[in-house]
């Protein structure tokens, strides 16, 4: 599979490029009927969204599908088919768009031809890093003087996302986390929870090699090889607590590459530049996208990053709803969340150690 | 120092009489230095001693209020404020909460939003009071962190096993001539004061920098508390 990239020599032959996106819409998709919907200036056309949200988001079936629901509801085009999406069949060709779409967005998305298997397919992580960089490029910058915080380059853009998250959230996330902490019993969730977290060890496995933490590199390669046996669904070590998750996002700090802007990307959530292209290392070292090449092992790996959402979401269930219906401005608490969950990940921080550097508190005393 | 050779036998070789007065000036030397030592350490330990006493009263009082059967919401009210005042510095707190834009607000201001952060604060916990049911605390350990602080460290777990662990870090505002009392709980570490300045000071900011405006959306939010 070639990268988008030949799809943009393609582009910029045929049709003229309109528009701020249309850099990074092109290199999604390399098919011409998808460009011609790409490159639309038309930022809420349907078309456009979910293949942005797809490269944003996760390369995987699921996620697309499930971003196409997210955007389904909020835009309120009536019942969703959702049999045509989940088939492999409707989602190439003429028949790409269900038939619960408007007609308008129907037509326009059928005229184009858009081959939504094709554009997900074509979506490596290189690209996905090149990507995002035109999208965060394409946003424009917030005056410093604008700014709430002196980190947050795009708060203007990032402030649009997260209220299109927490829009999906109302939709979707929160109801079917709901659901799934009701419903599933204890010991599935945290057979969820183990297997999401085996699937991450061989990634945390690396980068602690790459950081010189030998004793923790050694112990998730143990860790990953004997809970393989079950694909980490039961967890038949008794030293799990002890490993400490490393992504590539740490390792780039542990080098000392620049943190880069807070971008808050759509149904990701907040992160930095440096922690958004160490995401899309980790992705690639997930053991099922290695290993894995069965049908159920594809499908146990499509379904990785929305039951990680929800699983995730279920178990910050209040808090989350705390910080999103009870903020004064919910954006600056998650932005102040991240930043120092981000900075406790980075400097190793065990109980028993302050977040606070005591300059924080110093102007205090200074009167 | 100097009386020692006076002191030592006559009969003393040089080289021995050397090691006895540099033996003595050792002796000497750790005499002061220990004796400037001993109080330090003996403040810092009292610091850490009363901080963690503070820590548990707060822990004592939250418990008490627990194990209190039929009481209503106002009774509840009134013991989560008398718990506020008296293990929390509340003003302290307010001031930090509002970042540099405190010594921007006028004293009207500033008395304000004493009073809506102080009401806000109190309407937060009573609204999620039921969570600490089940809650049990294990201390930690306690660590001096410069002369104005000590962060006392503990583990709340929960006693039926549906909640994980966590981690807390109590952070112990301990400054002379000035009662001890609580500043910041850092949770797993995030530190709610720190989140609190940074999301109030975004509301500043978005406002051209009013004060007046942290105070406008904390007044609409009293009420719905």
């Amino acid at each position: 599979m070639r990268s988008g990239l030949h799809g943009a020599k393609v582009a910029n032959r045929r049709a003229p490029v309109n528009g701020p996106m249309s850099g990074a819409a092109i290199l999604f998709c390399k098919k011409t009927a998808a460009r011609d919907v790409l490159i639309r200036p038309i930022l809420p056309d349907i078309c456009i969204y979910r293949c942005m949200l797809y490269s944003a988001a996760s390369p995987e079936t699921t996620t697309l599908a499930l971003c196409t629901v997210f955007f389904k509801i909020m835009l309120g085009n009536g019942m969703m088919n959702r049999q045509s999406y989940f088939s492999g069949d409707s989602l190439s060709g003429d028949k790409a768009l269900p038939a619960a779409f408007g007609p308008d967005q129907r037509s326009r998305c059928d005229k184009a031809r858009v081959n939504q298997a094709l554009c997900m397919n074509n979506l490596i992580t290189k690209a996905a890093i090149v990507g995002m960089a035109f999208l965060v490029a394409a946003c424009s910058t917030t005056p410093p003087d604008e700014r709430t915080d002196e980190r947050d380059t795009f708060e203007n853009a990032n402030r649009s996302i997260y209220n299109f998250n927490m829009k999906a959230d109302t939709y979707v996330l929160e109801p079917a986390a709901d659901l799934y902490r009701s419903s599933v019993p204890q010991g599935g969730q945290r057979a969820v929870d183990q297997h999401l977290r085996w699937a991450a060890m061989p990634s945390t496995a690396i980068n602690s090699t790459l950081q010189g933490k030998f004793e923790n590199a050694g112990l998730a390669a143990l860790n990953f090889l004997v809970n393989g046996l079950t694909l980490g669904f039961a967890d038949l070590t008794e030293d799990e607590d002890t490993i400490e998750q490393e992504d590539f996002g740490q390792t780039l700090a542990a080098y000392k590459a620049p943190e880069g802007p807070y971008v808050m990307m759509p149904l990701l959530g907040p992160r930095t530049g440096r922690a958004l292209a160490g995401n899309v290392v980790d992705f690639a070292m997930n053991p099922l996208r290695v290993f894995g090449s069965g049908k159920e092992v594809r499908s146990l790996r499509q379904a990785q990053a929305p039951v990680g959402a929800i699983s995730f979401r279920a178990k910050t269930f209040d808090a989350f709803n705390e910080v999103k219906y009870k903020s004064i401005d919910p954006y600056a608490r998650t932005r102040s969340f991240y930043y120092q969950i981000r900075l406790g990940l980075l400097e190793d921080r065990v109980t028993g150690t302050s977040t606070t550097s005591e300059d924080a508190f110093e102007f205090l005393f200074d009167e | 120092m100097n009386s020692l050779p006076l002191t030592a036998p006559v009969t003393m070789s040089a080289s021995a009489g050397l090691r006895s007065m540099l033996t003595a000036s050792l002796l000497m030397f750790a005499v002061v230095i220990g004796g400037l030592a001993v109080p330090i350490s003996a403040a810092a330990a009292d610091r850490q001693v009363a901080a963690t006493a503070v820590v548990e009263a707060l822990i004592s009082d939250v418990e008490d209020l627990l194990a209190a059967k039929d009481v209503s919401m106002d009774d509840r009210r009134t013991a989560i404020t008398a718990i506020l005042d008296a293990h929390f510095a509340m003003d302290t707190i307010a001031a930090f909460s509002t970042g540099p834009y405190w010594r921007a607000a006028t004293p009207e201001e500033r008395e304000e939003y004493k009073l809506l952060f102080h009401e806000v604060l109190v309407s937060t916990i009573l609204g999620n009071f039921d969570q600490l049911y089940g809650l049990e605390y294990t201390p930690g350990k306690t660590t001096p962190k410069g002369d104005r602080f000590v962060i006392v460290s503990g583990i709340f777990a929960d006693s039926t096993g549906a909640r994980p662990e966590v981690a807390i870090n109590w952070r112990v505002i301990t400054r002379k001539g000035k009662p001890i009392r609580l500043f910041d709980i850092e949770i797993e570490n995030l530190s709610l004061l720190v989140t609190q300045q940074q999301e109030n000071v975004a509301v500043i900011r978005k406002n051209k920098g009013q004060f007046s405006a942290l105070i406008d959306v904390m007044r609409d939010r009293v009420p719905a508390q």
